[in-house]
């Protein structure tokens, strides 16, 4: 690309090896089951440190600067939110229904406090990012992602046990429309999120349309829906190969374990081909539809080279029995990473530190234990 | 004396310092001069890639990018000991009795961890939860594959009276209740405990074994210690901890992998609650006064029953292998 002469480019380079994070992973995991999980915060900070001190931008590194206190304070409230989650879902419908409600209810904020931690303790050149989303921001965000799961709850309770009196069709329908608010859903919270994120004297603007996502995800169904042809149609060659070849005996056999591995192949293509692929496309949207005053972040990573890691490393974790995996988390940083340059109008030096701000770690860990991961 | 770029933490301009460390304070020193008490210092953990970032409690920071010089320089000061926890990082040796500990702690805890844990929780879940876990798992099951029994209900209730008979005389046996129900040709001839104490017999293995009710009485013993050691309660919570332990190690990969374990897992301890069962199943023989030998019938109609060869590898199969069953009673037997 072309840039003008007042333009400088900022390289993004992520200089962290698969060998010493697998050491580091290695005495991490052996301590979090000695410990019977105590340790998991102390490992995940220096997880996260590793990462963000191994990636430089115009040669200077990141830094984490989440202190252990905090985020071993905000595991134990994840923790304890997940136990009395599970406990209230198996009690009764009732208090499932309850504390799901709950949890929905008070996700934004733990959200909304998750990405205000991650950015306070981020820094870079001795400077600190800050998050300046408001709470309400966060709610109005976050609706359209309610809706499959209150249309679920609904049908579930309109139909009751006895499923078998309803035509299964209208309600199939009803569900398949329920799902068209989530990219609605996903483009609301990237706005909130990449519009209100502070660095120094920088703020964050996003200029992307709403059509563009579902354009992307609409895309990745598609290739999901031939991953998901291409597994029925090898099912049916083995079996039918499985037929010939072996006559009744060996057709029962196939018959037997062919779901098995059908569900398998295809859960496999979905996890190791449509995510990537969606992943790639939503980076470039998202990043380079985010822009300061002075620094816009340009990324062009291609959805056929994450995809080809993504296949290499699943095919690697599985082979070494998840030896590979922190391997497998570097190579996905680094080219995730390096594909990311920042353009630069004016000297960054000149850009001053905004105010600093402390943040509770609970959202941040909270939202961890439910298997949201944020950003890196 | 080692070169840093010194950061204030209110803009992002650098300036050249030197660090050294005297009089237990860490002096900066070049275009600005600062020191800092050494207990405001937090010095980085050792990683051998990257640059090193010191950070300082009034929000100051300095950067040293050449990483080896700046080991060495502070091990020369004595100050910044890595913990052992780090110095294990950087070893391969280390690494290496991390990995043999982290497969011995796997195997300890996967063997006698997860089921001693399993018993203890279960322990704790009053009896109320398994009976009506149980009373929802056969309403699933009833409406699949049962119907009613075609057993006449004299038969029915002269069986159940030995069964229950040869409980009561069992101290410490749960109560339980007896069912009958013609099967869907899927389930066949079986037998099964739920939680909560409900036994159901198929009528297709009442008719397989009519010549020998000493042998249904041992296949009750066996249900019954499936209920006295709440085997269906422990499986649940076994597969949760499996799940949970495995989402650690790989959950940030991937959530699909992490019920892999927990199957197979799930499927080992469930051979073992087979075997106690079949131990429960030969006590209660013992007290009826009937020889453990009426259970090699139970085998071998089973075996001929089944349509063709669909024995599982070991690894995939929920029952240990018959003949190591058969082995079991006729031992027991001698």
């Amino acid at each position: 690309m072309q840039l003008a002469p007042s333009v400088r480019e900022l390289r993004i380079r992520f200089v962290g090896s698969g060998s010493e994070y697998f050491r580091i992973w290695i005495v991490n995991l052996l301590l979090m089951l000695v410990t019977l999980g105590i340790y998991y915060p102390r490992a995940r900070l220096r997880r996260l440190r590793y990462f963000y001190g191994s990636t430089e931008v115009d040669g200077r590194p990141l830094a984490f600067h989440g202190d252990v206190k905090r985020v071993v304070r905000g595991y134990w409230l994840a923790v304890a939110l997940a136990v009395v989650y599970s406990v209230a879902s198996q009690a009764s419908p009732l208090a499932a229904g309850v504390a799901a409600v709950a949890l929905g209810g008070l996700w934004p904020m733990l959200w909304r406090s998750s990405l205000r931690f991650r950015l306070a303790n981020t820094g870079w050149s001795g400077l600190r990012g800050a998050f300046t989303g408001s709470t309400a921001g966060a709610y109005a965000a976050f609706w359209p992602l309610l809706v499959p799961a209150a249309v679920t709850t609904a049908v579930a309770l309109f139909a009751g046990p006895d499923d078998k009196l309803i035509n299964p069709w209208p309600v199939l329908a009803v569900m398949a429309a329920s799902l068209l608010p989530v990219p609605l859903g996903v483009w609301q919270m990237k706005r909130y999120q990449h519009s209100h994120i502070a660095f120094g004297s920088e703020h964050t603007r996003f200029k992307v349309g709403v059509g563009a996502v579902y354009g992307v995800l609409l895309r990745g169904a598609l290739l999901a829906a031939v991953c998901i042809a291409a597994g029925l149609g090898l099912a049916f060659l083995l079996f039918a190969g499985g037929l010939r070849a072996g006559g009744a005996r060996l057709g029962t056999v196939t018959a037997f374990a062919l779901p098995l591995l059908v569900t398998a192949l295809v859960l496999l293509l979905l996890q190791a081909v449509v995510r990537p692929y969606i992943t790639a496309r939503l980076q470039n949207l998202f990043w380079n539809g985010t822009r300061s005053d002075h620094l816009r972040p340009y990324s062009r990573l291609k959805a056929r080279s994450l995809v080809a890691l993504s296949l290499r490393n699943w095919l690697l974790v599985l082979l070494t029995l998840g030896l590979y995996l922190p391997f497998a988390a570097v190579a996905t940083a680094r080219l995730r990473l390096e594909s990311v340059r920042l353009l630069s109008k004016r000297d960054p030096d000149e850009l001053i530190a905004g105010l600093r701000q402390q943040e509770s770690a609970v959202g941040d860990a909270a939202a961890d234990a439910f298997g949201l991961d944020m950003g890196l | 004396m080692i070169d840093a770029l010194f950061y204030d933490g209110h803009s992002a301009r650098a300036h050249k310092v030197r660090l050294q460390v005297e009089h237990r304070q860490l002096v900066a020193s070049g275009a600005i001069t600062r020191r800092w008490p050494l207990a405001a210092v937090r010095w980085p953990e050792t990683t051998r890639h990257g640059q090193r970032v010191i950070h300082l409690a009034d929000g100051c920071s300095l950067e040293v990018a050449d990483a080896a010089a700046f080991d060495r320089w502070r091990q020369a000061q004595g100050v910044a000991h890595d913990s052992w926890v780090v110095r294990a990082q950087q070893s391969w040796r280390g690494v290496l009795l991390a990995c043999v500990l982290l497969v011995a702690a796997l195997w300890v805890g996967y063997r006698w961890g997860v089921p001693a844990a399993a018993r203890g929780i279960v322990a704790l879940v009053p009896l109320e939860v398994d009976r009506s876990i149980g009373a929802s798992a056969l309403q699933g099951i009833s409406q699949q594959w049962l119907k009613p029994s075609a057993l006449p209900p004299a038969r029915q209730q002269a069986l159940r009276e030995r069964f229950l008979a040869a409980a009561r005389a069992r101290p410490g046996a749960p109560e339980v209740r007896v069912l009958f129900h013609a099967a869907d040709q899927r389930l066949g001839p079986n037998a099964f405990a739920l939680p909560g104490g409900t036994i159901v017999f198929t009528d297709e293995l009442v008719q397989l074994l009519a010549d020998s009710d000493d042998t249904l009485l041992g296949v009750f013993g066996h249900e019954l210690g499936h209920v006295q050691h709440r085997h269906g309660m422990r499986a649940l919570v076994q597969v949760a901890l499996i799940g949970a332990a495995t989402s650690v190690v790989i959950g940030d990969f991937s959530s699909l992998l992490a019920g892999v374990p927990a199957l197979l897992g799930q499927l080992d301890y469930s051979r073992q609650a087979e075997r106690e069962a079949d131990h429960a199943a030969l006590a209660l023989l013992r007290t009826a006064g009937v020889s453990p030998q009426v259970m090699l019938p139970l085998f071998e109609r089973l075996a001929a029953h089944r349509p063709e060869q669909r024995e599982l590898p070991l690894a995939l199969s929920s029952h240990p292998a018959d003949e190591e069953r058969k082995a079991f009673f006729r031992n027991a037997a001698r």
